[in-house]
């Protein structure tokens, strides 16, 4: 059997590649209209379609900007937002939604704290945060996508404080105050 | 084809005209196999990880299981390929769309294996939205097992998921602890969960021990073969054969159903 191990990322071309063919896993069905877009002084790793017709950008982070991951998330979600009338214009076969809203997809290999409050704290335009970790297998680098967060489903309610693993956010947990102060 | 358990049962027993009669009937007549119950989330790969190498442990030691998930759109990537598996581990996917249709799933696995004269241990896994309050009791929630990691945020949810399928019928909740950093984290987090679930919800979690989330854990998810005969000597090895006796004995006492 090959020996696996996780690795380094590899160049961005590879890993931008193999995180796409993976995007499903986190729930995101996107039809990539444009890769590598540069857009508020940095480049939108994809800008996709969902089925609805809403614009998800797709920022991919390397290790140490999950912060900064979420402020460029806001740039970039602004320069697109203010461009979306022409591209309706220019490309009205993209099928753009009427009022496509406009969010945004982070992917980093670790999340900290402080950067998923805040991620978070954007509410309805964070359609995914997730954690991507690389594993050599053989010749191969195969990606592994890990949710952090994913909105259940286009034109529910915002999740208004968080998701859990199980899919369930914090209001669903029904738990006391007690309940809360014991565990901890 | 999906077998309906409801198109066979006149051959052994009489018609039971009312649907209350028929699912009572069909529970009256359900076979005695151990079934474990595992809430998992939707695209939790590391513990479905877990789960898929902890059944293929138990089947090592001569409890050979049956993993029933509902065949949802992130199965592809939550589990092998579905059939027979490693040690006879097999991994059977439903069209299952409901906490009901999941136990007449359920159902249909612990009769053919029942028909078949296998014995082991039958693992649900139920997406966690599926356990409702007030929803009534779930057949296969009987018996339990939930998985945290120290994360604050994980032991409120495991918390949780503790009292909704104690609310639905749930009576032994069995936890392990994962992605610890020692096993004095994990004894901590499993005690404050224990103490909780005694004050608030008057119930005894039972333990099964530490899961290890190393580096062998993800090689499973990629490779899609157990850490337990790629890597035996690595700790997650270890912790899986360690959580696998637990559960054995369990079944062997009966406590399992």
């Amino acid at each position: 059997m090959a020996e696996l191990r996780l690795v380094e990322p590899p160049r961005r071309a590879e890993l931008r590649r193999a995180i796409r063919s993976r995007l499903v896993d986190l729930g995101l069905v996107l039809r990539t209209i444009a890769e590598d877009v540069l857009g508020a002084d940095s480049s939108i790793d994809w800008v996709g379609l969902d089925p609805q017709g809403g614009v998800v950008l797709v920022l991919v982070a390397d290790d140490t900007e999950d912060l900064a991951l979420v402020a460029r998330a806001l740039a970039q979600r602004a320069w697109v937002a203010a461009r979306l009338r022409d591209w309706k214009q220019l490309a009205p076969g993209l099928g753009l939604g009427p009022e496509a809203p406009v969010r945004v997809a982070l992917l980093a290999p670790r999340f900290g704290a402080a950067a998923i409050a805040a991620a978070r704290a954007l509410g309805d335009p964070v359609a995914a945060i997730a954690t991507y970790r690389c594993v050599r297998n053989g010749g191969e680098v195969e990606i592994l996508l890990e949710p952090v967060y994913t909105e259940t489903a286009r034109g529910e309610p915002a999740v208004p404080t968080s998701s859990f693993r199980s899919g369930l956010c914090d209001a669903d947990l029904s738990l006391t105050d007690e309940e809360r102060a014991d565990l901890g | 084809m999906a077998r309906s358990l409801a198109d066979v049962l006149h051959y052994f027993i009489p018609e039971v005209p009312s649907a209350e009669g028929d699912a009572f009937a069909r529970r009256a007549a359900a076979p005695a196999v151990p079934t474990l119950a595992l809430p998992l989330g939707d695209g939790d790969v590391v513990r479905a990880a877990l789960v898929w190498n902890l059944a293929v442990e138990v089947s090592r030691l001569g409890h050979a299981g049956s993993i029933v998930a509902p065949a949802l759109e992130d199965s592809a990537s939550l589990w092998p390929d579905p059939g027979a598996g490693p040690l006879g581990t097999e991994l059977v996917l439903t069209f299952a769309e409901d906490a009901e249709e999941l136990a007449t799933a359920t159902l249909d696995v612990a009769t053919t294996r029942s028909d078949d004269g296998a014995s082991g241990l039958i693992w649900v896994r139920v997406p966690p939205a599926w356990i409702e309050k007030g929803a009534g009791a779930l057949p296969f929630l009987e018996h339990v097992l939930l998985l945290t990691s120290p994360d604050p945020r994980d032991v409120r949810e495991c918390y949780a998921m503790a009292k909704r399928c104690i609310a639905a019928g749930g009576r032994t909740i069995g936890v392990i602890v994962h992605g610890a950093r020692s096993v004095s984290e994990a004894s901590e987090v499993f005690s404050r969960l224990a103490r909780t679930a005694e004050r608030h919800l008057g119930r005894t979690l039972r333990s099964y021990g530490l899961l290890v989330d190393d580096l062998h854990v993800y090689r499973s998810i990629v490779s899609r073969r157990p850490i337990g005969l790629t890597h035996p000597h690595s700790p997650a090895a270890k912790a899986l054969r360690d959580v696998a006796r637990w559960i054995a004995e369990d079944i062997s006492r009966g406590e399992l159903g």
